[in-house]
């Protein structure tokens, strides 16, 4: 009945949205850094964005150096 | 759990290690960047695309000035989502660490993290430098990879509840099995379909490089979140028995 709480409630449970969150960042976060051939500006500036490569020149170095596979 | 102090702590320590990872390759794997894309522009003047004019020179090294503050940028982002999955697997697996503090479990982790993750299959997929990389075979590269990766990580999860679930009080059947079944991937996965034309000196230093770097990124996260979580406690049930 009563919602006095005297006591530190033992919260172990992990926050499932917290969880879910970080697995979003860490999907986009790989896909923009290993993978990403333009897919990400195109949603913005079309096919334009196939010819830039923006995201790939800027993450270039970084996709070598981790392992992702380049040219 | 502290929903906010957990995911702070845990997007801080992989962008903080993501960042000292692209500084790590500034200094260590860059140089092999520049030698190997030195390379190419040789091929480049060779054929005659290029032209070795100063003007070719000045607008190089903007470039690659851009390029190496991305190669950074590039590192944070990285870190930050490498360092998120860090923070899942931390969440659900810190009760079956070995016992001791947040920085000896966070070592642990990231010590099978970066084995099974990384270190494995680089010896599969070892990383190469520019020049190396097909065009027509990007594709299947990256499929060949990630499925590896996705493979070993799972594997070893599965192979960490079997011997759970088989009440085995040592964990090395979990060891044992994994080993057995990653080598087993290892020889069935076809292999990366490139030659690797460039000078061996400098397709080895860059991979060697290249595993220190990553080495770097995976001790930092390991010892920043382990920090972190010692001092926030994101877990309040911790919290409350060891501040009494
Ligand atoms: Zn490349």
């Amino acid at each position: 009945m009563s919602q006095s709480k005297g006591i530190t409630i033992t919260e172990s449970k992990i926050p499932i949205f917290a969880i879910a969150l970080l697995a979003v960042i860490f999907v986009l976060g790989v896909f923009v850094v290993g993978f990403d051939q333009g897919h990400i500006f195109s949603i913005v500036l079309g096919e334009q964005a196939y010819e830039d490569l923006y995201i790939h020149e800027l993450t270039h170095d970084m996709r070598h150096a981790a392992g992702f596979p380049c040219h | 759990m502290k929903t906010i102090i957990f995911l702070t702590i845990v997007l801080v320590s992989g962008a903080l290690a993501g960042t000292l990872h692209g500084v790590a390759n500034l200094a260590i794997v860059e140089p092999y960047l520049d030698q190997a894309i030195g390379i190419e522009n040789q091929n480049l003047f060779a054929s005659g695309e290029e032209e070795d004019t100063p003007q070719f020179w000045v607008e190089y090294d903007a470039y690659r000035d851009w390029q190496k503050g991305g190669q950074v940028l590039a590192g944070a982002i990285l870190g930050t989502s490498i360092g998120a999955l860090f923070g899942i697997v931390y969440a659900f697996s810190r009760h079956v660490l070995p016992q001791g503090n947040d920085l000896k479990k966070t070592i642990t982790l990231a010590g099978i993290m970066w084995l099974t993750l990384f270190f494995i299959p680089f010896l599969k997929y070892p990383a190469n430098p520019p020049t190396v990389g097909d065009a027509e075979t990007v594709v299947l590269r990256a499929v060949l990879y990630l499925s590896f990766i996705a493979i070993s990580g799972l594997g070893a999860v599965a192979f960490y509840q079997l011997s759970k679930k088989i009440k085995s009080k040592s964990k090395i059947i979990s060891v044992v099995g994994y080993g057995i079944f990653i080598a087993i991937v290892f020889a069935l996965m076809p292999p990366n379909p490139d030659e690797v034309n460039a000078p061996l000196d400098l397709v080895n230093g860059f991979r060697a490089m290249s595993v220190v770097a990553v080495s770097v990124f995976w001790v930092s996260v390991a010892v920043i979140l382990g920090g972190l979580w010692h001092k926030f406690r994101p877990d309040s049930q911790i919290h409350s028995q060891n501040d009494m």
